[in-house]
């Protein structure tokens, strides 16, 4: 091997550990909260605790749903998340073929509003809301919860549609037109077809807002049959007694689904994501 | 913004169809759909804030009546107001300073073209995807004064021989809290950066090879202007990002361990509602964040239209 070769064989070597580690650090915790969760609770509960599990055990898993309503608040969460699809879906459609295909006035001043809308913490609005909904006896409700969901995510998913729907050509939308469809029949015969991609990513986005959003969860919902897996997950923290081992096996159930979905639909809503523009 | 709305004046006049009127109502009724929603839900409870922040609203006062700016004059004077403001604003500046620099870093480690780059690209953005909530449990396991693994790697630096209180510790607990929202946030950053960083063309780089630029000098002079723009706007979203962390703080600290050190100006509000009952003053809190989002906004819009005018051009 010449010198040259075997240097570049060195930058090698270091850039893999340099990448390898790094992974390594970033995934850490994840990785602990399943080790934590497949392995009887002794290891977990002695100092120092071993890096490798020596012993695998699913108990912590088979006995979560009968310490915890976990079924309970799975049902919840599914109910209250797909609510929330369902509305910001019916919702992002329109708001963002009128920002792409129809010619308006004002659509600056209402890109500003979704901004805004973007930007806002939910602890600013959740204490008016909280108020609302005490006064007309919506509190405790899941649909009621998810139609808030659906208000703050909006802003986002609106963004991201409109990022699939500005990549359809304008002539095929009018093309439609002269076919004879009316504005919102070509919305539904052609375009909506053509950016099914950008459909299922809203619905990503949507779904596990409402599956992850604890504030306004934890506040608008009062009795612990109506909970969601967010709010029953966080209320075991608060439980000192609660054994950690099916704490992390409860948070990794939780966790396994959104991160499948964001890693599949992740190239289609980063530019949206980061897009929310006042194009105009 | 205004450049493209004439643009758009444009080509309505030359588009002028049969059925244009029509469309033009129907665009209409579609928005106005939408900000009702929004009025009802957002907009609505906002200016319901503005309005209890000239009362004296407390939970369990009867007599509620207007009182001027006295609310506001008491947030003035508010040492605690001051300091939940000095809170947020280190967390912010960290947090984005974290976040955009190792985004960043790591987006110029993975640039490159090697075997299982997707493999890589895809753990380093598992942050994103994980919940906040499960990020929290896992966080507190670690940071376990008797059995949390933070202990084991601190105990490998020569000094620290004692387990530390990690959460508990008033010297640790901003950092923790500060560390778990980089974790949180900087994939996100660096999947943006990357995506910047494919759409600089080949060519300019084979052209600084050709006279004779190295690696260092291409990164400064080509990578960087290049993406500055993209770097901007990831500021400002990270700022925006960490103005409005409740979840990671909140169930991680509470605000505490005391004196309210990791309390910021959101959690500050919630508790001045929920736990003291005092809406009027909450809501006076609520509306100086308001004014901070807007300032936020503006920024965000700015950073934008850099980015598009250098994607133009």
């Amino acid at each position: 091997m010449t010198a040259y070769k075997l240097r570049r064989f060195g930058a090698g070597v270091v850039f893999y550990v340099l990448i390898i580690g790094f992974c390594a650090v970033v995934l850490f915790p994840v990785y602990w909260m399943i080790v934590n969760s497949i392995q009887p609770l002794a290891h977990g509960m002695q100092f120092p605790p071993p890096l490798f599990p020596k012993e695998i055990s699913l108990l912590p898993f088979t006995t979560l749903f009968d310490s915890y309503p976990v079924a309970r608040w799975l049902v919840n969460s599914l109910l209250l998340a797909g609510m929330t699809t369902l509305i910001v879906l019916a919702l992002a459609v329109l708001g963002s073929f009128a920002m792409t295909f129809l010619k308006w006035r004002g659509k600056p001043a209402f890109g500003l509003l979704l901004l805004m809308t973007q930007m806002l913490p939910e602890a600013l609005v959740v204490i008016p809301v909280y108020a609302m909904y005490r006064n007309l006896g919506l509190s405790d409700s899941l649909p009621a919860l998810s139609l808030v969901d659906a208000a703050f995510i909006l802003p986002i998913c609106i963004w991201v549609l409109k990022n699939s729907f500005d990549s359809i050509a304008e002539e095929i939308y009018e093309a439609a037109l002269i076919d004879g469809c009316s504005p919102l029949g070509a919305l539904i015969r052609t375009l909506l077809p053509l950016s099914a991609p950008g459909l299922v990513a809203v619905s990503v986005v949507a779904f596990f807002y409402a599956w992850n959003e604890y504030l306004f969860a934890v506040t608008l919902v009062t009795s612990p049959d109506s909970r969601p897996v967010a709010v029953g997950l966080a209320s075991l923290k608060v439980m000192l007694d609660t054994p950690i081992d099916r704490v992390l096996a409860a948070a990794t159930f939780f966790s396994i689904f959104p991160v499948i979905f964001y890693l599949l639909i992740q190239r289609y809503i980063v530019t949206g994501l980061s897009a929310g523009a006042v194009k105009g | 913004m205004l450049q493209s709305e004439v643009a758009e004046q444009d080509r309505v006049t030359f588009t002028r169809r049969p059925w244009r009127r029509r469309q033009n109502s129907l665009a209409y009724t579609l928005v106005f759909l939408i900000v009702a929603y929004l009025g009802v839900f957002i907009l609505f409870p906002i200016a319901q804030q503005f309005l209890t922040s000239f009362s004296n609203n407390v939970v369990g006062v009867d007599n509620v009546t207007w009182v001027g700016l006295r609310n506001y004059e008491r947030l003035m004077e508010d040492e605690d107001f001051w300091f939940a403001l000095q809170v947020t604003l280190t967390y912010m500046a960290f947090v984005v300073v974290g976040a955009v620099s190792l985004g960043l870093l790591s987006a110029l480690l993975l640039n490159r073209k090697f075997r299982g780059r997707n493999v890589a690209r895809s753990a380093i953005a598992v942050p994103w995807a994980f919940p906040e909530i499960s990020a929290v449990l896992v966080f507190i396991w670690m940071c376990n004064p008797t059995f949390g693994v933070m202990n084991v790697f601190a105990r490998l630096f020569p000094g620290i021989e004692q387990n530390l209180n990690w959460l508990s510790d008033p010297k640790l607990a901003m950092p923790l809290v500060i560390i778990l929202s980089i974790w949180k946030a900087f994939p996100f950053t660096f999947l943006v950066i990357l995506a910047a960083l494919q759409a600089i063309p080949r060519e300019v780089y084979e052209a600084a090879e050709v006279d004779g630029a190295n690696r260092l000098q291409m990164l400064r002079h080509i990578t960087i202007p290049e993406i500055t723009p993209t770097l901007l706007l990831m500021a400002v979203l990270m700022s925006i990002f960490s103005f409005k962390q409740f979840t990671l703080i909140w169930l991680t600290t509470g605000g505490g361990p005391y004196g309210g050190i990791t309390e910021t100006l959101v959690l500050r509000i919630y508790q001045t509602a929920f736990r003291f009952f005092d809406l009027a003053y909450g809501a006076t809190l609520g509306v100086a964040g308001f004014v901070i989002v807007l300032g936020l906004t503006l920024l965000f819009v700015y950073a934008q239209q850099r980015q598009d005018r250098a994607r133009r051009s």
